[in-house]
This record gives C-alpha cells, structure tokens and sequence, in this order.
C-alpha cells in the first residue's frame, strides 16, 4: 500500500482563483538562493487562548499552531503533497499493505536532553494518538501494536490495511510525545502541557495566560541550521479589529489563524508592507455546507431539498458574504483534491422559479402572508462571518416564501443543540474534508458516524444504505484505483440524495509582514512549525 | 476637618465587625446561586474542548468529563466546592490548566491597573469641570464642558475606543495598537514601567471619557447645592472673596456624593473592563470572566464572581466609613 | 458599566444608612407642568426623544418593507447616492431604514427593560421600606446579592444561559439594573413611612398596601422618574455592548447590531459604526437631558435658568 498522496497533484491555480483579486507573492518568497539571516523576534497572533500546548492531547487550531513549534510528528508534508522525512527518515510498508516500519532519526533529542527513542512513537501512537486524540481512535481504529526492535525502528502493526492513516501521519495532527515524561501519568491533566517538553525546533519558554507564550530557539535541532528565528512570540488578541490593527502597525508580524476580517482582507493584501497568503490550508480543506434535519417535516420530501439548493446563490454568497474568499463547492470533496474530485457532479443552479415550482409540487403552497413553511436556521458558531452568512441564508430563502429565524448560540451551546439535542430545522457549518475523504467527508454522510453529543458528526441523520455500502467499500478497498472510483461515486450520491447543500470551498489565509522569508507554503503550511521562517527584506 | 475626623474607634470597630458579618451570608448566596445558575447554561467544558477540537469521539468526551469531574452528581460537586472555598481555595480552572486563584491573581492587577487609573484620571477632571460648570453656570463653559461631558457618556465605549486605536495607533503611529506590554524586547526598571504607560493611554482615555460624565455631573449639582446652603451664602454675605468660598466650604462638602460614587464605581470595576480588555487586547479579569462564560468554565467564573463580590463589599465598606467620617451629621450605627 | 442611577441626584443616597429626612415642599401638578416647560434641558430632551419615538413608531410607514432585505450593492457610502441616502452596509441594506427600524428595537430594549427594573425596584424597596424589620432584612439581603454582581458579566451569563435574543437581553439588563432603584424606593419608603399624613391613615385603619399603593408610592415616584429615564439610556448602552460582543438577537435589527455587524469593518466603512453610534449618542443624551430636566424640576431646591 502506498500512500495515496504520492501521485496526488494540487491544482493551485483553482484554488487561487478563487480567492478573486491577483494574489501578491511576497517578493521575497521570489528571490531564490537568498541566505536566511539568523535571529530576531517574530511576534505572531493567536485567537482564541488555546487550552494547553500540547496539540496531541487538546487539538484546537490555535493550539497546533503553537504546539508544531515544539513538537515533531513522523513526517510531513511538502508543497507537493508528498510526504518529506520529519522524526522519520523512510518507511515502507509490508505487501499486504498491514505493517509499516518506519526509520527514525538517531541524532534527536528532546528539550530536557534526554535522546529520543522508537519508545517515544510507540508510547505516543498507542497511548496518546489511540486513547486521547479526539480523532485518533477512529483513524488508527486498525492499529494493534507498535514493535520497537531497536531504538531507531518502530513497526506499526495493523489488523487490517488502513490507507487512511497516510493522511494522519504528519506532525500537524499526530504528535510524538516524551514517554519518559507522560507514560505513568494521567496525559490530560499533566502539568507539562502547560509547559511542554518536545524535540521541536523550538523550546517553550513561557506562557503568561491571556497575554503571550513565548518559545525559544532549540539549540540543539537536528534540522541543522533551523530555526532561523531566535524567539517567537505569540500574543493573545480577541478582536480582529485590533488584530489588523497590529498588523498595520508592525506590533505583530505574523497571523496564521484568522488574521483580519474578510472585508479587511483586501486592503491589507494592497499593502505594500502586508502580505496575504491563501496557500497553506489545503491539507485541512474547509468545505461549508447547509444541512437539514432529515428528522423533522417537510425535509423528508426531497423535492423541499431541492428547492433550497436552487434558492440559494452559491456564487452571491462566495463574492458577498465571504468577500471572494470562497468557491462555489460543486460537490463534498474539493476541486483541488483532483484525485479524488468527480466533474460532472449533479448541480442545482440559482433558480427562484424553479424553487417555488418544487416547493408547490410538495405541497407547500403559500399562505395570505406570502410563507409556506417556518423553520430556524442554526449558523455555525465558530465566528462572525457564518453569522453573516445566515442572515444571507434567511433573505434568501424569504424569496421563495419560507419564513427563517435565526438562532445564534455560543459554541457549547451550538455543540449540543445541533449535535446533541438535534433541536433544529437546518443548520450550517464548515468541515475538514482533510486529505482524505474517509477522514473529513465520511462523517457526514454514514449512519455510523450519527454519534449523539459529538461535534462534527453527522448531523443532518442521513442514513441511506446506499451511501453507506459506498462508505464502506472505501475503508477497505487496498487498490487505490478502485477505492478512488468508489469516492467519485460517494459524490454523486451525495448530491444526488442531497441531505446537505454543499454550498462552499472556503479559502482560509494567513497575513504577515512582507519582511518576512520562508513561509511554508505545503498543505498544513498554515498550522506547521515557524522553522522555516526568517526575517529580511 | 481635624473635628470632622474624629471618631470614637470602638465605634468603628464595632461597625467594622458588624458589617462583616452581615455582608457573609451576602457573598455565600452569590457563590450558591450562581452555582446552580451556571450549570443551566447549555453545554459543558467538554463540549467546548471537542468543539475547539473540531470533531471527538464520545470516549474522549466522557473522559474529559470524568477529569473535570462533571460526571459526578450534582450535589457531591456542590459540597465538594464548598468545602473547597472554606479553604480559600477556588478550585481549578481545566479550560486554563492553572489554580483558579492563580489565574485571578495574575489578571486582578492588570483590571485594577486600568480602572483605577481611569477613575483618578475621571474624577480629577470631573471635578475640574464640575467646579468649572457651577461656577460659571447658564454660562458657556457649563453649556460646553456638560455637552463635552455627555457626549462621553453617550457614545458608546467600544466605538471611542476603536475610533482612538485607529486615530492614534494606526494612522499617526504615535500610540500601540493594543496589548499591555511590548512584546518584543523585554523592558526592564523604569522603561517597563514607561512601556506600559504607553500603553495604557488609548484605554485609560476611552474609560475616562465615560466616566468623566457621572463625576462633572455630581460635582456641579452637588456644588450647585451646596452653594445654596445657609453658611456658604453667611461666608459671601461677609463679602468672604468667592475663591476661598469654593475651595474651603463648597468643594469639602461636594466630597461626599463623589466619594459615595467612587466606592460604588470601585465597586463595578469588572464590568467596565469586558469591553475596554476586548478592544484593546488588555490581558484582564473583564475578559477572562467573560471567556469563562462561553467556555463553561464554572470554577473560573465562580471565582470571579466572588473575588469581585468581594471587592463590591469591601470597597463598599470602606466607602461608608469614609463617608461616616467626612459627614459628622450621619451616624455610624 | 451601568451609571447608577442615583449620580444623577444632588442628595446621593447613602448606600447603607437611610437618608435623613429634609424638608421638601409638597408637589402640586400644575407646577410641575409649569416648571417643567420652562426647563431648557427637560424641553430639549424631549423633543430629541419625541423624534426618536416618532422614527420608531412610524418606521412602516415611512418606509414600508423588511430593513434586512439586501437591496443594493454592498458598501455605497452615505451622501454618494440618492436613493440609498446613508449608504448599505456590507450585505446591500439600506442603512437609512436601518436606523429608522432599529430605533423601534433599541427604544422597546430600553423601555421594557427599564420597566422591568423599575417594577421590580419598586416592589422590592416600599416593602423593603415600608415594613421594615425582617423583611427588610430579607430584601435587603437579596438586593445587595444581585447588587454585588459585576453587572455587564452577570447580563452576559444571563443572555448565554437563555441564548441571546430581545427577550434574554432584556431580562438581563432588567435583573441587574433594578438594585439601584429598590435602594431609591427604600430609602423614600423610610422616609415616608413616619409621615404625619401615613401615620393619620393608620389611625384610620386602611391596609398596609392601600397605603403603600397610595400614599407611598406616589410621593416616591419623582426619584424614581427620573432614575427610569436614565435606567433607559443605560439599557441602550448595554444592548449596543452585548451587540458588540457578539450577543445580540440576530433576527431584529437594532442600534447594536448594525455596530456590532459593522465592527469588523471599521477601518473601511467606519460609517457603519458610526451612524447607528451617532443615533445612540444622541438618544442617550436626549434621555440624560430629560432625566436632568426632570430633576431639576422635581428637585425644589436648585432654581430654573
């Protein structure tokens, strides 16, 4: 079994162009074979405060942003989307595709001095990756040993081929923890994860809760000759407004997570000074959508579906709402995963008559005020934009006579009214679709994955035996051809069945100082270490 | 003032002890109702962690429930935090992995910092203005400085302080954009000092500005008042010169209205400061209670509501005798 | 962040021990007509506020339609064109009906919740006066605790519990604001309560709350008219702050949420903040000048200019 991302290409051009106006790469980026200079301060930007350090255990966006600085995985991936050594030099898996054995590096050691070891991995990958990740259960539900034959190997045992588990390799998402830190103690709640030891490029220094963390360069790196930045700086700001306004100002030079707010992104990307990037979040691969409460009325009839598909104006919504920082999504899988994105996708075009049409067919006709049904509508709650986005949502369907009240909850709130209680009518929200389809996609259209008071699940209660004979095929085809032949026809199931909207690619980007060089541009780029960077003109 | 001043300590001392204990039962209740409040809002800790996570399993969120201890029943968390908080001991915060008290600790000063300087910075100037407006009352000043000072208290406090951010940080660059500190170069002594002065201006100017209204405002009625009274009008009737008037009788006996508003704004220091702390990215109690409340954080929350029902009491408390001892005329019981 | 309404007052009720009674001349209405005309700041503010009701009340008739319909192109700056005169905000909608609408909202927030307070207020304080004693005790006990609350984070924890809508923000603000008009109402309730004209309708065997209803309260009223319209102001305020954190009721438009959905483009469309923090600026001082007026009006002491 090879991994699936070795023959996999990324259309960037698509991607780009949506992101609307001509992107300025920054100059630097340009003047290949130019000398990192060594030292200096970064200060970047976080929001919200993460819940501790060590993204293995408490993943969160910001989180992973700090703790990729700290912390090594096995591998990584480069601009191509291949996979590049990392703690691992190579791997190579068995013929039947269920033992991969991965070299390490023998010249690493970890921030207290201690030498990293295959133990590491093994405690890592069954005790942490298996028993806390919030996702590691699921993906590497197959693995059932870790053999560590020496202090460089570790053979990965598992019950049956998992091609999926190529696309949780990297350092982003599965972390190689100290076990001579951790193994004994209850992983959680161990102190260190406010102040963690990693074998990363660079070492915590401290954290000065609702205002910075501070790491320092490692010394000791066995990427030789990185990091290029003596210290990072990451301080805490809640408001974009004033975020931007840092950024302006050169107080903070670098934001990978929601930098400035979309109508700002226009402005800052016309500074000659700021630079904005689009690449660096394919990896994760956000993909918006409307879903329905199959469970209540009229939602049943999918005529009722179809006429929401036709009412609301994907392209209006990626150019008003999302400032140009979106695509029409043509179906669940992004256009720029082109290994495994189907063209010719059933599509449901902006088409008021064609709505209203289907909406009398169901039997909903119009009422003396002009409305045929009356639902809510639940926008996600992780920030303003899908706020916006549902007040778009609520205009649009006003025109083909449905009557929608918005419910804006806070994020506890929103995790258990929508994938707890399943108390609304429809709701929308982004999800990863992630490098590979059986991670991001799955979970929205199995009935497996109807998993009460668990966020990002499936929530719409989909449950077509078609859609899941599909699935399953996918989590245990070997033959990549096969296996990609079956995802195609997972999306046009989807759309064919349509229990959700696929309504948007979206596109997340990074802004920072024009000085800056090194910028990782791979796929996490957006999420992964600072090592790469350096600050000259 | 030295015959104003005096009173007899035991008194004091009585009434200090008394209002102790009458003021108790008032944070217990606080603490107590606000316990079981807290836990009707939708969702727990758990919840926001998997929702930061951006998907979990249900394994780990039982698990994360069972480290916070949410699994238990209800009334075995409520006698463990009580007995926790006998101990001054206010638990501990998972969303923050820190001590609740700790974390308050931290943050309170930084709040304290702001606000208190604000005030001082409110009622010097209210009292200017006041002082100001009543003694040239119907005249332009009054008409200007009372106008001035609506205006403050009118606009809403985030939007001055935004305005102030773009103003000064972004267009004429002479001011920070936000934070408390320079963050990079560590100052030391005297320049760490001057750098969170620097950036203490923007905010401390915003909060004043609201401010400054309440204090123009008392201290111009309260002189108006007072300019009316029988002993002011026997000083001008002795053709006493107006200026020592205002000073010596009129403005010492203004003192109490303003001193009872401070002890009461003292009091509120906490909810000025959610807005100002988001604005400007102030690392304070404001906002670390307002973020408790959408990360389910009940121990922190908790705490800072009852750290800052404390400092209501206290600052009350002290505000009375304060009062008690410049008004001969009210009786300390 | 709620101004206490009793700054507003020359005799700043002390917060522990009951006001001495002063002598104060009874209040007839006819002069309180006559003074309440020829106060400047009592007539300036209610004509503000008179424009304020009259956009509210007749906003579907002068401009009949749904304020969130996206109407035009995004972003056209006010004064550029004339058929959208305020210019739209970021989603096409006109600003200008905006405003007219959400003066509807912002004043109904203010008013009920200010109502609420001052109901409770009410109830709390005469009883808490009049009777005294235990109860007294008792509701002062419970006022202090909800007094003690840092206000804006307890109308926050309100507002999340209930999730955010006009009902929860008002209830919120409601719950937090009525302390200071129970302390008021007490402290006149005190005073009252050893009148010669209560103590006659004791003699003459009417009920404790016939007398609270009539001969209490009415006489209490005048510190308490005047700490509702500042109770107003303060509403408003806080219902542009909870909007501005992102807690406002997203099926209404009021003042704070076309601030709060215009917050993140203060740099480019700073009118969008602006405009709605223009008519809240002006709404708050017309109430604050009313609320002055009516003291000095209400107050005998301080002489009309």
């Amino acid at each position: 079994m090879t991994s699936p991302f070795e023959t996999l290409t990324l259309s960037r051009r698509t991607l780009l162009a949506g992101a609307g106006a001509s992107l300025l790469l920054p100059a630097a980026a340009r003047r290949a074979g130019a000398a990192p200079a060594t030292g200096g301060t970064l200060v970047a930007v976080l929001d919200p405060e993460p819940a501790g350090l060590v993204a293995g255990l408490t993943i969160s966006a910001p989180a992973v942003a700090v703790s990729a600085n700290i912390f090594d995985g096995l591998v990584e991936y480069d601009e191509g989307f291949k996979l590049k050594p990392s703690l691992a030099t190579s791997w190579e898996t068995s013929a039947d595709g269920t033992v991969i054995t991965f070299r390490l590096r023998n010249d690493v050691t970890w921030h207290d001095g201690t030498p990293f070891t295959s133990a590491d991995v093994a405690y890592s990958l069954l005790e942490v990756t298996k028993k806390v990740h919030p996702r590691g259960n699921a993906v590497f539900a197959n693995l059932t040993a870790v053999d560590t034959p020496d202090p460089y190997t570790a053979v990965l045992r598992f019950s049956r081929p998992s091609p999926v588990v190529w696309a949780a390799f990297n350092g982003t998402e599965t972390q190689i923890l100290p076990k001579h830190l951790y193994e004994g103690t209850n992983p959680l709640t161990n102190p260190l994860n406010g102040k963690p030891i990693g074998t990363g490029a660079f070492v915590f220094k401290e954290w000065v809760k609702g205002e910075r963390i501070v790491l320092e360069r490692n010394p000791n790196y066995w990427d030789k000759g990185r990091p290029y930045l003596d210290r990072v700086v990451f301080r805490i700001i809640r408001d974009p407004a004033s975020r931007a306004a840092a950024l302006e100002t050169g107080e903070a030079q670098y934001i990978p997570l929601n930098p400035v707010p979309l109508s700002d992104v226009a402005r800052i990307k016309a500074s000659k000074d700021l630079v904005v990037e689009t690449r660096g979040f394919e990896g994760p691969a956000p993909m918006y959508f409307f879903d329905f409460n199959l469970r209540r009325e009229p939602f049943g009839d999918i005529r009722v579906r179809q006429a929401f598909a036709h009412a609301l104006n994907r392209k209006a919504l990626a150019e008003t709402v999302f400032y140009g920082l979106a695509k029409p999504a043509a179906g669940p899988v992004p256009s720029y995963q082109t290994q495994f994105f189907a063209t010719d996708l059933p599509q449901y075009d902006y088409n008021i008559a064609k709505a209203e049409a289907l909406l009398d067919a169901a039997g909903l006709k119009k009422g003396a005020d002009g409305v045929r049904l009356r639902i809510d509508h639940i926008p996600s709650a992780y920030g303003e934009d899908y706020r916006r986005a549902g007040e778009y949502f609520k205009q649009a369907l006003k025109r083909i006579g449905v009557e929608v009240t918005l419910r804006n909850y806070d994020l506890p709130t929103y995790i258990k009214v929508v994938f707890t209680e399943y108390d609304f009518d429809t709701h929308s929200a982004w999800y990863s679709a992630y490098p590979d389809p059986q991670i991001g996609v799955q979970r929205r259209y199995w009935s497996q994955a109807i998993k009460k008071g668990t966020p990002s699940s499936n929530a719409s209660g989909i449950a077509d035996p078609e859609i899941d004979a599909v699935i399953e095929r996918i989590q245990t085809e070997g033959n990549v051809e096969k296996r990609n032949a079956d995802i195609r026809e997972l999306q046009r199931l989807a759309q064919v069945k349509l229990p959700s909207v696929n309504l948007l690619e979206l596109t997340f980007y990074r802004a920072y100082s024009a000085k800056l060089s090194g910028i990782d541009l791979a796929p996490f780029g957006g999420y992964q270490s600072l090592k790469t960077v350096w600050v000259g003109a | 003032m030295a015959r104003a001043l005096q009173l007899p300590e035991g008194r004091v001392l009585r009434y200090l002890g008394l209002r102790v204990v009458q003021v108790v039962p008032t944070i217990l209740a606080i603490v107590v109702l606000n316990f079981f409040f807290l836990r009707l809002a939708p969702g727990d800790l758990a919840e926001v962690m998997a929702g930061e996570a951006g998907s979990a399993t249900p394994e780990y969120m039982a698990m994360l429930r069972q480290q916070f201890g949410l699994d238990e029943p209800l009334a075995i968390q409520f006698f463990k935090y009580m007995g926790q908080l006998f101990q001054l001991n206010l638990g501990y915060s998972f969303r923050n992995s820190m001590p609740v008290l700790d974390l308050i600790l931290t943050r309170a000063p930084n709040t304290a910092l702001l606000m208190l300087s604000s005030l001082v910075l409110a009622v010097a100037l209210g009292i200017l203005f006041g002082a100001i407006s009543a003694q040239w009352r119907g005249r332009w000043p009054d008409g200007v400085l009372s106008a001035f000072s609506t205006i403050g208290f009118a606009t809403p406090l985030f939007w001055v302080g935004l305005m102030l951010i773009v103003l000064f940080s972004v267009e004429l660059r002479w001011l920070p954009a936000g934070g408390m500190r320079d963050l990079q170069q560590v100052h030391t002594g005297l320049a760490a000092v001057g750098d969170v002065a620097l950036h203490m201006v923007l905010p401390v100017l915003s909060l004043a500005f609201f401010y400054i209204a309440i204090y123009t405002r008392l201290t111009r009625s309260a002189m108006l008042e007072v300019q009316e009274l029988d002993f002011v009008r026997t000083a001008r009737a002795k053709g006493i010169a107006p200026l020592p008037i205002a000073v010596r009788h009129v403005l010492r006996n203004a003192l109490l209205p303003i001193v009872t508003m401070t002890g009461l704004q003292l009091g509120t220091l906490l909810s000025g400061s959610v807005v100002i702390e988001t604005v400007f990215a102030w690392p304070g109690m404001g906002r670390l209670a307002f973020d408790a409340v959408f990360q389910r954080d009940i121990n922190l929350l908790l705490g800072v509501l009852f750290f800052s029902s404390f400092l209501v009491i206290v600052s009350n408390l002290a505000t009375d005798l304060v009062y008690a001892l410049l008004d001969p005329r009210i009786d300390v019981r | 962040m709620s101004l206490d309404a009793t700054d507003i007052l020359p005799r700043a009720a002390a917060p522990s021990a009951p006001a001495a009674p002063k002598p104060r001349r009874a209040v007839r209405t006819s002069s309180f007509g006559y003074r309440f005309l020829r106060s400047r700041t009592a007539l300036a503010g209610s004509i503000g506020l008179a424009l304020v009701a009259g956009a509210a009340l007749f906003a579907a008739q002068i401009f009949p339609g749904d304020p969130l319909d996206m109407v035009a192109r995004p972003f056209i700056w006010p004064f550029t064109s004339a058929e959208y005169p305020l210019g739209t905000d970021m989603l096409g909608r006109d600003i200008l009906v905006g405003l007219v609408y959400a003066a509807r909202v912002s004043l109904a927030v203010g008013l009920a919740a200010a109502g609420l307070a001052v109901a409770l207020g009410v109830v709390f304080g005469a009883l808490s006066g009049y009777f005294g004693g235990w109860v007294d005790q008792v509701l002062t006990r419970i006022t202090e605790v909800f007094q003690t609350m840092p206000p804006l984070v307890f109308v926050v924890v309100v507002v999340a519990i209930l999730t955010p809508s006009v009902s929860s923000i008002v209830l919120g603000i409601a719950v937090t604001s009525w302390p200071q008009v129970a302390r008021l109402v007490r402290a006149e309730a005190l005073r009252l309560r050893d009148a010669e004209f209560v103590q006659a309708a004791r003699v003459m065997g009417m009920g404790h709350f016939r007398i609270i209803l009539t001969h209490i309260l009415p006489n209490a009223i005048s510190p308490v008219v005047v700490a509702g319209s500042i109770l107003v102001a303060s509403a408003i305020l806080t219902e542009a702050a909870l909007s501005f954190l992102g807690l406002g009721d997203p099926n209404l438009i009021s003042w704070g949420s076309m601030i709060g959905s215009g917050r993140e483009v203060l740099r480019t469309a700073w009118y969008m903040t602006a405009l709605p923090g223009l008519a809240i600026s002006l709404t708050v001082m017309a109430l604050n000048l009313l609320g002055n007026g009516l003291n000095d009006v209400l107050n005998p002491r301080v002489s009309l200019t």
